[in-house]
């Protein structure tokens, strides 16, 4: 499940789920949500394969993130459906999504970055939180 | 983390400056001191901003102070409006996050010598011929593309290197802060990544506070400065707010990346991962600048690609050549970029790395990185503020030298968060208020233009009103919108 939170100039997202992995999948979904007003519109029909390299929670959340920031703006795809797996050394993740299409996907915001400023991944009583701001 | 009211120490300096002393958190190096009247003061510590002006006098090598302009408000790391120097000499570093991920965001505006008559009646055609044939928004490229080969040359040269093929003069580039570019790029530096993000970027206006406005100059406080730079009241001028698109942001991104461990290696702690930082002089730090220094250059040759793209819609809409338009650049300033500077500083002068994150250059009179024609008014400060209210052209003053190193604002600063702009606009239609007003706005994205409504702006009239007291600064023109398009 994510959220937006408020920020000045930029856009926060935080992120709540039971487990690490649904927390990266969600985190996607939301930087997508930034990205496009009606996300659930977007079709999985196009998969993009990402591994991320590292140990370190914190810079591999913001390395997927920015992965898939990446692949946005370079083959102008939209992802809407995330499927992440976390192993020794990094992960590995599926982003499903479409080209797209201007007449139906909704684009609103740029977002020129994923910054570290306040970023966090924690384990909770009830699971795992994560809160990072975005450079719109 | 929540918008969080800043519960640090504030001491009154003087009626246009507050104090966060240096005891305020072990570590700070430096004072920090934010240029504010008493009504701004209070807006600024409603969020988390001063937090930041304390946790960049952190840095080492840094001189003087931290120092924030008038329009602070919270960033991600630095605050928005936030300036600081810093001495390679005493182990100064150079900060990605002092430059922002929009490198050489900046501000040129272009004058006409068409009056507000001339352009009222055509306004809805020129806004609308201006949106379809300026790339604006997400993710959109531009008709100019260039191979990586072409972006290196760029790179290097800055919009000069756009005089050969027919899309700038030798003018445009002597009235660019620094003639558009900054010495010892090194494309090398930059990665394929960057390049992949940039190739059909330049010349594109992208989305957020970014913009291209057609505007009316409205009230003349200097005459003899406006006389110099050919502006008068009535006259239709155009300004253009842009940055260095997907490749800046990407050199910072790559930045911040390869500098992680950087900061532990050299001993240096941080209250905060995006300050990360490298001494100038070392490899880390030479290889950022090289890459900076490349992403500026690619930046101005956008904003001269945005002018030109202008110029050809003004020449269709009117039926004349931009020369018989006299569509001449006023100037061309960068708000987002860190550079070199000889600054006074306990009375010796010094090489100082000068970042700028949200702060103008406002070089005073005589100041010899001046273009001749404005040696004896001073450097044009120029100032976007919202698109309803106004914009303003300030010349530099002698004071930004002696307590800013040549520093002034870069906007009006926000005041409302984007989420709490959005709410504000339910049920409200931004466009039709801002045509009531006599502004045409087309933008792509309508949340897009809820969040960069006026409301969501500080008065730029206070603002500039601080920078023209505090003597960094001084008021020379304040222009009106006509007309905006945006992403």
């Amino acid at each position: 499940m994510f959220t937006i939170f408020p920020h000045t100039a930029d856009a926060g997202l935080r992120v709540e789920a039971e487990d690490v992995e649904t927390l990266f999948a969600d985190a996607g979904r939301g930087l997508f949500s930034l990205l496009v007003s009606n996300v659930d519109d977007v079709q999985p029909n196009v998969r993009r394969e990402i591994t991320v390299d590292g140990d370190d929670l914190e810079y591999l959340f913001f390395d997927w993130l920015s992965e898939l920031l990446f692949i946005f703006e370079d083959q102008h795809l939209l992802f809407s459906q995330f499927d992440v797996s976390l192993q020794k050394g990094g992960l590995r993740g599926v982003a499903s999504g479409e080209q797209i299409d201007r007449d139906r996907h909704r684009l609103e915001h740029e977002i020129k970055a994923i910054t570290y400023h306040d970023l966090k991944v924690k384990r909770t009583d009830q699971g795992w939180i994560a809160e990072v701001i975005v450079d719109i | 983390m929540q918008m969080k009211r800043f519960q640090g120490p504030l001491e009154r300096v003087n009626d246009y400056c507050w104090r966060i002393p240096k005891s305020y958190k072990p570590g700070m190096r430096v004072d920090g001191l934010i240029y504010a009247n008493e009504q701004l003061i209070e807006r600024i510590c409603e969020d988390p901003a001063p937090e930041q002006v304390a946790n960049v006098a952190f840095l080492p090598g840094v001189q003087m102070a931290s120092l924030a302009m008038p329009d602070i408000h919270w960033g991600y790391g630095f605050p928005i409006g936030g300036v600081c120097a810093t001495d390679p000499l005493q182990g100064g570093v150079i900060s990605p996050g002092g430059v922002g991920y929009d490198i050489n965001c900046g501000v040129r505006l272009v004058r006409t010598n068409l009056s507000a008559n001339d352009v009222q009646p055509q306004i809805e055609l020129l806004i609308q011929q201006l949106f379809d044939n300026v790339p604006t928004g997400v993710g959109r490229g531009g008709k100019y593309k260039f191979s990586p080969q072409q972006l290196r040359a760029l790179m290097e040269s800055g919009p000069r290197g756009l005089i050969s093929r027919g899309l700038a003069t030798a003018r445009d580039i002597d009235f660019t802060e620094g003639q558009g570019c900054l010495q010892d790029a090194d494309p090398e530096c930059v990665s394929p990544r960057a390049l992949q993000r940039g190739y059909d970027q330049c010349g594109s206006l992208g989305a957020g506070n970014h913009f291209m406005e057609v505007q009316v100059v409205d009230q003349v406080f200097d005459q003899a400065a406006a006389d110099v730079m050919g502006i008068k009241p009535g006259m239709v001028c155009v300004m253009i707010h842009s940055g260095s698109r997907g490749l800046g942001y990407q050199v910072c991104d790559d930045a911040l990346r390869s500098l992680r461990g950087v900061p532990a290696a050299y001993g240096i702690e941080l209250p905060d991962r995006q300050l990360v930082c490298a001494p100038v002089e070392s490899p880390a730090g030479s290889e950022y600048l090289g890459a900076m220094r490349a992403a500026a250059n690619f930046a101005w040759c956008n904003r001269q690609l945005l002018m030109w793209q202008a110029r050809e819609v003004f020449e269709s809409v009117f039926a004349r050549s931009w020369q018989e338009l006299d569509m001449q650049l006023v100037y061309d300033v960068a708000h987002n970029i860190a550079k070199p500077e000889d600054h006074l500083i306990d009375g010796k002068s010094k090489r100082v790395w000068v970042h700028r994150k949200g702060a103008t250059r406002a070089f005073p009179p005589h100041h010899p990185d001046l273009p001749t024609d404005y040696a004896s008014i001073g450097q044009p400060v120029l100032i976007p503020g919202d698109m309803g209210r106004a914009s303003w052209v300030l010349v530099g003053q002698q004071g930004s030298m002696e307590k800013t190193f040549g520093s002034a604002c870069h906007g009006a600063g926000r005041v409302l968060s984007r989420h709490a702009a959005v709410r504000l606009s339910k049920g409200r239609h931004i466009d039709e208020e801002l045509r009531q007003q006599g502004v045409v706005a087309k933008a792509r994205s309508r949340k897009g233009l809820a969040e960069e409504q006026p409301d969501a702006y500080k008065d730029v009239d206070l603002v500039v009103d601080v920078v023209d007291k505090a003597n960094l600064a001084k008021k020379v023109a304040k222009l009106r919108p006509l007309g905006v398009i945006k992403g």
